[in-house]
């Protein structure tokens, strides 16, 4: 059986764009700071937010990528040498910069998936173009239980060819923004996540 | 002759959502070797090189890379912009190849010539920011790995060139009527 979706909790309450200028906000803030203890607290109110948005996050391969930046940060020594272990020799300066940039890549990511929904609309004639885009891809969704690998060819030209004489793009030509209203709580909880972010990078950042 | 903007716009947004489509696809394929991406959402690019003029094929490219980012979340993040590094990098390189070998050189030579030209840009990209000059050493790793599927999907586009009745239709669809 296919695993349930979980709900999108952030949706009910929350304009895609208003989300997704929050997110811009976030992460101009999330990039200046400095301090690596609230750079990684950080992290985890994303993951959080993250499963609120209701996606998945696989803790493996991110786990994997903040080691693996930070073993080869460690590759470079630099400032005092904290240990050796035998010809790697950890440093406090490069070990505190792979982590720095280690957890500045699962934050950036996790901003990006609660902050960046499929129907966000852009704006103007890019975002007619989109919303062409996701008419058609939908139409595709549809039929690929008829993809077949052994036959893959023919059956995606099979496929096109029913798309292209059942369907005409009836959609909107502008990138107007779907009628999701921001609630109270809404408006609430960007206003706490953008100030919380500014105060840190404030308190604790390079401004 | 000029082609009818809206004729355009729908054959480019047809084109973009087989490459969002193509991606979906992939999961489906079974990977040889862990984080090994066959990259099917080129093909339509690699079509598209001798349908559309180099302008609506870039545009196309920007399509692409803005429609995955939506589809998966990652439009405001690093993936965003290496992608979009390499997926530029990738349809430069395959639009001169294209533009000034297409005599000798087939679509497998040029998916393999793309394919290298994006690898080249991520790693370079990973290397400056994320992991540093050491990571210089899985370089030669990933440039066989981009050889290797740049060469499939040229396979796969060159075989669907040379089959499918939906390309010519959608030649004419695009000239409008």
């Amino acid at each position: 059986m296919a695993p349930e979706k979980r709900p999108n909790v952030l949706a009910a309450h929350l304009n895609p764009r208003l989300l997704f200028l929050t997110g811009i906000v976030v992460i101009v803030c999330f990039l200046f700071q400095q301090n690596l203890i609230v750079r990684i607290g950080q992290v985890l109110v994303f993951a959080v937010l993250v499963v609120l948005a209701g996606k998945r996050i696989r803790i493996g391969y991110f786990l994997i990528m903040v080691s693996s930046i930070t073993v080869f940060n460690l590759l470079t020594p630099v400032g005092e040498v904290l240990l050796r272990l035998g010809p790697i020799v950890v440093t406090r300066g490069a070990l505190r910069q792979g982590l720095m940039k280690g957890f500045a890549i699962p934050g950036l990511v996790f901003i990006s998936l609660f902050a960046v929904r499929p129907d966000l609309r852009l704006p103007g004639r890019l975002g007619g173009l989109v919303a062409r885009l996701f008419f058609y891809f939908e139409h595709l969704l549809e039929g690929r239980k008829r993809i077949r690998l052994k036959r893959f060819v023919d059956s995606v030209d099979e496929l096109l060819m029913d798309l292209l004489q059942s369907t005409t793009a009836s959609v909107a030509r502008d990138g107007s923004s779907p009628g999701i209203r921001t609630t109270h709580l809404g408006y609430l909880f960007v206003s706490i996540l953008a100030i919380a972010n500014i105060a840190a990078v404030v308190l604790f950042g390079s401004f | 002759m000029k082609v009818p903007r809206e004729a355009r716009y729908d054959a480019i947004a047809l084109m973009g959502a087989l490459c969002l489509f193509f991606s979906t696809l992939e999961y489906l394929i079974p990977k040889p070797v862990p984080f090994f991406r066959l990259g099917l959402a080129n093909l339509p690019i690699l079509l598209s090189l001798s349908i559309f003029t180099p302008a609506d094929v870039l545009l196309l490219v920007a399509l692409k890379v803005i429609g995955q980012g939506l589809v998966n979340g990652t439009l405001a993040s690093y993936v965003f912009l290496f992608s979009a590094a390499g997926s530029l990098a990738s349809v430069a390189v395959m639009l001169v190849v294209h533009r000034f070998g297409s005599r000798w050189v087939t679509l497998i030579g040029v998916g393999v010539f793309g394919a290298l030209a994006s690898n080249s840009v991520q790693i370079t990209l990973s290397v400056t920011f994320i992991f540093g000059d050491a990571a210089w050493v899985i370089a030669p790793l990933f440039l066989g790995i981009g050889v290797a599927s740049g060469f499939m999907v040229g396979l796969v586009a060159e075989r669907f060139r040379a089959r499918s009745r939906w390309l010519g239709s959608m030649k004419e669809r695009y000239r409008g009527p």
